[in-house]
């Protein structure tokens, strides 16, 4: 085959590859209830209105949806709740504070806890009791001044 | 050739196995030839591999097509830097590198020393070859790199491969495999030494003195690994994010965050002779959390985009940190004994209570990460139902745990060892304070009115200058006594101390990360169809298309756009975004044109031509406030550990608490 004839070829190819449309504009209301909903294209673990991929499979669609919904006069909730029964919960962004899906959000501030009380519990093991001033031999004090003298020296 | 490889391969899976046998039973029975052999035999495991893997690249770059990994993942057009990063591109070759990593590591360990820690090292070397044997397994058997194409029984070649994957060709995706394996790789020797020290029941500290700086180097590569991963995405995915909280990215960064604690920990051991049991704990979490992201990127059990191909190899993975996880639980709960604690803790308002606040907020950190990671599966296993654990939970869940890590960043360095008073916690806590509540108030007032952002600025402020602090001291100190200028006597005080200093300049580094991170508060976006002559403005930028120019090479098709910038009515400059279309791939990838500056980023990518026959150019343009300070951050943090890396000119020696007086009868007690 001729070479321009490939050349011809390869760029029909790479047009069809590159031929998309930018109707996945935002707009801030429709910014607003894509930000609850992930998307679920399998790519990316963005939300509707955070993935950028254009042509998107599944948050182009579901910004149009959301569009033709709030053209309709549905409420933000409405709408999340039309996307759940169409995908289930997974159509949520994050899991809902309900149920199960509550141990979610609450178990890393759980674990926290259990590990401020572990560290009350090593202090409380591990401290020492206040002690009285203790009266020390000159003659230990006398070769602990010496070593501090030699290592202030050493600073010099 | 591939005879060769393979044989090699197995050869060394032999050996593993014999360095295993032959280290522990030389040990147990006295023989020191045999406990020496074992140790040779990790040398010839690394010839063997090093010979692997040098005809695995010999077929790479020669392009032997009758390889399956070599039609898989090169192609004759590929530049060489690719097809040497194929090596690492897929499932078969990535396990290669692993086990040559491995195996190097552990020469290198084995030949420094060969004369030190002769109870100790048959065990060390066990446990390192187990580990290599468990790999060894997987590209011997379910995963070989050397598998040939075959028709029947005949050996057959395609006449060209089907390339890297096009979003992989950019070179700091060809650095960072290797540096993220020589991170994970790396964990295993503190590990091995670790365990090593437990079976022996050496009592004392020798294992941390040992690896610290295998420790410090391999939390350097991981931290590279990350951040050149995070670079690769923001310059090549086309939407300018650097973290998507993926389970493979999240699984990179699990280890390297029981990693940090245990580099903090670690000095409570070597000063104080505390906190042994949780030291093993934390570099056996690390290590296992190594094995453990390694799993999830093969195993399929989580769905990314970074995942290779399903395979059946997971439940290899599944019962090795099964039954790691079971001995080293039994290994400390057995030895406790050793385990204790030589001193006590003597105030909560102490440099020790602060290293046990900062372990206890890294690992909750790592545990909400973690949880996150596998919420899903654990809540379609319970509910039957599936749920997207997306950014927005991480964010919620990391912000306000990650700000109150880096109040502690600050925070710790200025408590006194034993015991702070809280006048001296005063005095020295004044003007970090005064500081950070003075950017919050300019930061608000410049109209950054959002809460975790403003926190952030004012935080950031703290640390540097509870940082900026601790230099000025030590350096007027020494600059009064030596008259030398104050940046001679800085760098004189940090060679004096170069892992307390060289400390400060990591918590630098990680200031600046999280300079970077702030700024996301506050990206644009904007998207728009355009053809030559169209203006459109983003921020403050006025952006004009000046050209459309398209054509192509061996490699790739592209299209491009020219687009002029200028800031208040004057030229600035002029961007290039292009898009790719790969010829062996037919895949297209973004080439995305960046305006760099510390303020704030352009960025532009070129997304594509409409097909409503208008044939008009995609552009996204994003500005990206504070991004390139994470860059920064990173060099930073690579001086930092590097000069951490450095023998200190002054020999410190750390005094063991000791007991100089006693308590005479009847004396007032004082609280």
């Amino acid at each position: 085959m001729p070479l321009y004839i490939r050349r011809l070829l390869l760029v029909l190819v790479a047009g069809l590859c590159l031929a998309q449309s930018s109707s996945d504009m935002l707009t801030p209301a429709i910014r607003r209830v894509g930000d609850r909903l992930a998307c679920l294209c399998g790519s990316c673990k963005n939300t509707v209105a955070t993935c950028s991929m254009l042509g998107c499979h599944y948050s182009s669609p579901a910004r149009e949806r959301i569009a033709k919904l709030q053209a309709e006069g549905k409420s933000d909730d409405e709408i999340v709740d039309d996307f759940i029964k169409r995908e289930g919960k997974r159509a949520l962004a994050v899991p809902p504070a309900e149920g199960f899906h509550l141990l979610s959000w609450v178990m890393p501030f759980v674990a926290i806890g259990l590990g401020l009380a572990a560290i009350w519990a090593f202090v409380k093991r591990n401290s020492k009791p206040a002690v009285a001033p203790a009266a020390v031999d000159a003659a230990v004090l006398n070769r602990y001044q010496a070593e501090i003298d030699k290592d202030l020296a050493k600073l010099e | 050739m591939e005879n060769l490889g393979a044989l090699a391969i197995l050869l060394a899976l032999c050996l593993s196995a014999y360095a295993v046998v032959a280290s522990v039973v030389g040990k147990l029975r006295n023989k020191p030839l045999l406990v020496l052999s074992g140790e040779r035999a990790v040398y010839a495991i690394w010839l063997l591999l090093t010979t692997a893997s040098g005809l695995l690249l010999y077929g790479l770059l020669s392009g032997d097509f009758r390889l399956a990994y070599v039609a898989r993942h090169s192609n004759r057009a590929m530049p060489v830097l690719y097809k040497i990063a194929a090596w690492w591109g897929g499932m078969e070759g990535s396990l290669l590198l692993w086990g040559w990593i491995l195996s190097t590591y552990s020469a290198v360990v084995v030949w420094t020393n060969r004369r030190k820690f002769r109870d100790m090292m048959p065990y060390t070397t066990a446990i390192l070859m187990v580990v290599q044997c468990f790999f060894l397994l997987l590209i011997s058997f379910p995963e070989n790199p050397f598998e040939v194409l075959a028709v029947g029984k005949g050996i057959t070649e395609v006449p060209d491969g089907n390339g890297l994957n096009p979003l992989l060709q950019y070179w700091t995706m060809a650095i960072h495999p290797p540096m993220l394996y020589l991170g994970y790789v790396g964990f295993v020797v503190p590990f091995a030494f670790a365990m090593g020290s437990l079976i022996t029941r050496q009592p004392g500290d020798a294992w941390i003195h040992t690896t610290r700086r295998w420790t410090l180097f391999t939390w350097m590569c991981q931290s590279t690994g990350i951040l050149l991963g995070a670079g690769w995405a923001y310059a090549v995915l086309g939407w300018g994010g650097y973290w998507g909280w993926d389970p493979v990215e999240n699984a990179s960064l699990l280890p390297w965050i029981t990693a940090t604690a245990f580099l903090h920990s670690v000095m409570m051991q070597e000063k104080k002779g505390m906190m042994k049991v949780w030291n093993m704990v934390l570099i056996a979490a690390t290590f296992f959390l190594c094995i453990f992201g390694t799993f999830l990127t093969r195993s399929g059990i989580v769905g990314s985009v970074h995942a290779f191909a399903q395979s059946p190899i997971g439940k290899y993975f599944v019962a090795f940190l099964a039954v790691g996880i079971a001995a080293t639980v039994y290994l400390i709960l057995d030895r406790l004994d050793y385990l204790k604690s030589d001193a006590h803790l003597e105030s909560v308002l102490s440099r020790e209570s602060s290293f046990l606040f900062n372990n206890l907020i890294l690992l909750a950190s790592c545990f909400a990460v973690l949880w996150g990671t596998i919420f899903p599966v654990i809540s379609e296993a319970v509910t039957g139902e599936k749920i997207s654990v997306d950014a927005p939970f991480y964010n919620r869940v990391n912000v306000p745990i990650g700000l109150f890590l880096l109040l502690l960043t600050g925070v710790g360095p200025l408590i006194a060892w034993r015991r702070s008073s809280w006048e001296s916690l005063k005095r020295a806590f004044r003007w970090p304070t005064i500081v950070g509540v003075a950017v919050m108030v300019v930061a608000a007032a410049m109209g950054a009115l959002h809460f975790y952002a403003l926190v952030s600025f004012g935080l950031c402020a703290f640390v540097m200058a509870t940082i900026v602090m601790e230099f000025w001291k030590g350096a007027r100190a020494i600059a009064a006594k030596s008259q030398q200028n104050l940046i001679a006597a800085m760098i004189e005080l940090t060679h004096r101390n170069t892992r307390r200093y060289g400390g400060y300049v990591v918590h630098v580094a990680m200031v600046f990360l999280f300079l970077g991170f702030t700024g996301a508060a506050f990206n644009k976006d904007a998207t728009h169809d355009v053809r030559v002559g169209d203006k459109f403005t983003i921020g403050r930028y006025d952006l004009k298309i000046n050209d459309l120019l398209d054509g192509d090479n061996d490699n790739y098709s592209w299209r491009k756009a020219i687009v002029e910038i200028s800031v208040g009515g004057s030229v600035i400059g002029t961007l290039e975004p292009e898009q790719r279309v790969y010829k062996a791939s037919r895949q297209p990838t973004s080439e995305v044109a960046i305006r760099r500056r510390l303020n704030e980023d352009l960025y532009l990518n070129f997304a594509g031509v409409t097909n409503d026959g208008k044939n008009l150019a995609i552009i996204q343009s994003y500005v990206f406030p504070l991004v390139s300070w994470i860059w920064v951050g990173f060099y930073t943090m690579l001086i930092g550990t590097i000069i951490c890396l450095i023998p200190a000119k002054v020999k410190m020696q750390h005094m063991k608490t000791e007991t100089v007086g006693y308590v005479k009868k009847n004396a007032p007690v004082h609280p």
